[in-house]
């Protein structure tokens, strides 16, 4: 079944000529449902794909020439954006994620990257330690993408074959860079482009390598290699990209706010498929329908996130999925308009005889591991620092006796318990204060029945920003049976993680 | 049509959006509601004809309650919008959703300003008008 159609010189032979046979994704699809593939892959040579979304992992080199007197540039902001300090003079690299000192959450590297290209000013600003070679200390001035001697976006991972989509099954909304997540399942977001995803279209990287002229914010660009995090055995495969950025257009490379998150930068990246062969004919074919992904939870905050259920791209597109027999919303957070229009031009291009399709001169790796990051220290859990002796009550117990109990104890959290010794409730110093002041009796007519809870093995840096979250300060510990084995609070974390640890 | 009704803290104690329904025998529903002893506001759809809604209009009004049209809520920047659909699944109405071109659609009927949109759009594209 590995026959072969063409190459990429008699396919370029083709473009010179004006007569080359180009489709976008979704036309290709469309053609193998009509008259089939093995019709279809003799009579087309490239099938055109594209991408729009989110992609942190990208930034851009920038040389900005010297200054009179020069600076050996220590630290460098550009509109308040620090920009990475460790080459040379007057290199700097500029990160998507990297975010201003000033505008904080609102503005970052992205946005920088994104003004370049529109040719705005940008404030350089840039200190030294000053040197026999580089005398200047200080520097303040207004750049504009023109006067750079050299401005090369160089992303070290982008257009992943497909994402993770993400819901959330926790009680709070949650800030995500994968957008808002609404409590309890209520939507779902996805990032990619299906049917469109430039490397889903040769997922056994057939054509895809070191080399390959692509279509890069709306400018020429070129594979450098693997990307970053590459895992094309399980079809999250990524590429590393380089391009000019004096060539690129602000409507596909946007700087981005994710709420709660950080910054980040749209790019736009569309990729050509020659092809060449039966192998590639049936991956540049493959439809929403069978591309496969799967909804996490990321309700928690783990490196291993909970599958919800695996979902095609088709159903995630439809605006709907299903999860616990409920129907879920669902919002792409890629463009898929723009991925389409990037297909679309990246068709025009080679059709006009603009755009010549390159041969790779290395393959990507088809096998790479994903290896996770082990800390080898250990870590405080919360079952390290808790309280194990727990004073509890019970609902039936008075207000005024439980408040007399909580003030010769000196504390401020009391969970309430059933017979079982199982979590029920719990009261806080300033319910008992309120329900003295209401007259209130019993202590199952004020106890918070919603109880924040925490388990031993939890780590506390992912409970404190629960704590933080709820604005609480105390949070009974359970087992798995919901038994109170014991309580943690602020002043615990605070004296005992941050005060130099017991140990 | 989306209303926005302010009660004075003087009128927070009184049933005036019973009254109006048993009154003025229309439908009401309540969207959205911030209750408590300094203020109450409420966002309601009036289901009425023009001359039905003026005399529902009129019964709040003469009842202390202030009434807010709420004609347009969200202003979209087309230049920034990058029709992403971030905004989509978030927005509790459905109030957004992508065209068959896949351009962002925006239904101005559905909306409450609740103000999620704007805080999930990556390229802060979406502005509260009132």
């Amino acid at each position: 079944m590995s026959g072969r159609f063409r190459t990429v010189d008699e396919i370029n032979a083709k473009i010179k000529r004006g007569d080359a046979v180009v489709l976008t994704a979704d036309e290709f699809i469309e053609t193998v449902e009509s008259r089939g593939l093995k019709a279809a892959a003799k009579e087309v040579d490239v099938v055109t794909t594209g991408t729009f979304g989110a992609m942190c992992s990208s930034g851009a080199f920038l040389n900005f020439g010297h200054s009179e007197p020069p600076i050996k540039m220590w630290h460098c902001w550009l509109n308040d954006v620090p920009a990475y300090r460790g080459l040379a003079a007057v290199d700097v690299y500029i990160g998507a994620t990297a975010m201003s000192e000033t505008k904080g959450f609102e503005y970052g590297g992205g946005h920088v990257i994104e003004d370049l290209v529109s040719g705005k000013e940008i404030q350089l600003r840039a200190d030294a330690y000053g040197t026999d070679c580089y005398p200047r200390k200080y520097l303040e001035t207004v750049i504009i993408l023109d006067d750079l001697n050299q401005a090369i976006l160089l992303n070290p991972r982008n257009a992943y074959e497909r994402y993770n989509a993400a819901t959330n099954s926790t009680d709070d909304t949650l800030y995500t860079y994968m957008g808002t997540l609404l409590p309890r399942y209520g939507n779902v977001n996805y990032g990619g482009t299906g049917q469109l995803s430039p490397l889903y279209k040769d997922k056994n990287f057939e054509t895809i390598g070191i080399g390959t002229r692509i279509f890069l914010g709306g400018g020429v660009g070129y594979v450098v290699g693997e990307g970053t995090q590459h895992s094309p055995q399980t079809q999250f495969g990524t590429i590393m990209v380089r391009g000019d950025l004096k060539q690129m257009k602000p409507q596909y490379l946007r700087g981005a706010t994710f709420t709660g998150y950080g910054t980040s930068l749209y790019v736009g990246i569309g990729v050509p498929i020659p092809i060449l062969n039966q192998k590639v004919a049936e991956t540049a074919a493959l439809k929403d329908e069978e591309i496969i992904t799967n909804i996490l939870d990321y309700g928690v905050p783990s490196r291993d996130r909970p599958l919800v259920r695996k979902v095609s791209y088709a159903e995630l597109k439809s605006g709907k999925v299903t999860i616990n027999n409920q129907s879920v919303p669902t919002s792409p957070l890629s463009s898929q308009k723009v991925a389409k229009e990037i297909a679309g031009i990246l068709k025009r291009w080679i059709q006009e005889g603009s755009f010549f399709l390159s041969d790779r001169v290395e393959p990507l790796p088809t096998q790479r591991e994903f290896k996770p990051l082990k800390v080898r220290k250990a870590e405080l859990r919360v079952g390290d620092i808790m309280t194990p002796e727990v004073v509890t009550a019970k609902e039936t117990d008075s207000v005024s006796a439980v408040a007399e109990l909580l003030v010769r104890r000196g504390i401020d959290h009391l969970p309430i318990v059933d017979k079982n010794s199982k979590l029920v409730g719990i009261v806080t110093s300033w319910d008992l204060a309120k329900a003295v002041a209401s007259k209130k009796k019993l202590l199952k007519q004020i106890m918070t029945r919603k109880v924040i809870t925490s388990n031993r093995d939890e780590a506390v840096d992912v409970l404190a920003q629960k704590m933080a979250r709820h604005n609480i300060s105390g949070v009974p510990v359970v087992d798995r049976e919901n038994h109170v084995i014991g309580i943690i609070t602020t002043d615990d974390i605070s004296k005992k993680v941050v005060g130099g640890g017991t140990r | 049509m989306r209303l926005k009704l302010t009660y004075p803290p003087s009128e927070v104690q009184r049933p005036v959006l019973a009254e109006a329904v048993l009154k003025l025998g229309v439908l009401i529903n309540i969207l959205e509601a911030t209750v408590n002893v300094n203020k109450g506001e409420l966002i309601v759809s009036v289901e009425a004809e023009k001359g039905k809604l003026d005399k529902v209009i009129r019964f709040f009004q003469d009842n202390g309650v202030t009434v807010d049209k709420l004609t347009r809520i969200l202003e979209i920047d087309s230049d920034k919008c990058m029709h992403c659909g971030a905004c989509i699944s978030p927005c509790p109405v459905g109030a957004f959703k992508l065209n068959s071109d896949l351009t962002l659609d925006f239904d101005e009927e559905k909306c409450i300003g609740c103000k999620i949109c704007v805080t999930a759009c990556p390229t802060r594209a979406i502005r509260l008008v009132t």
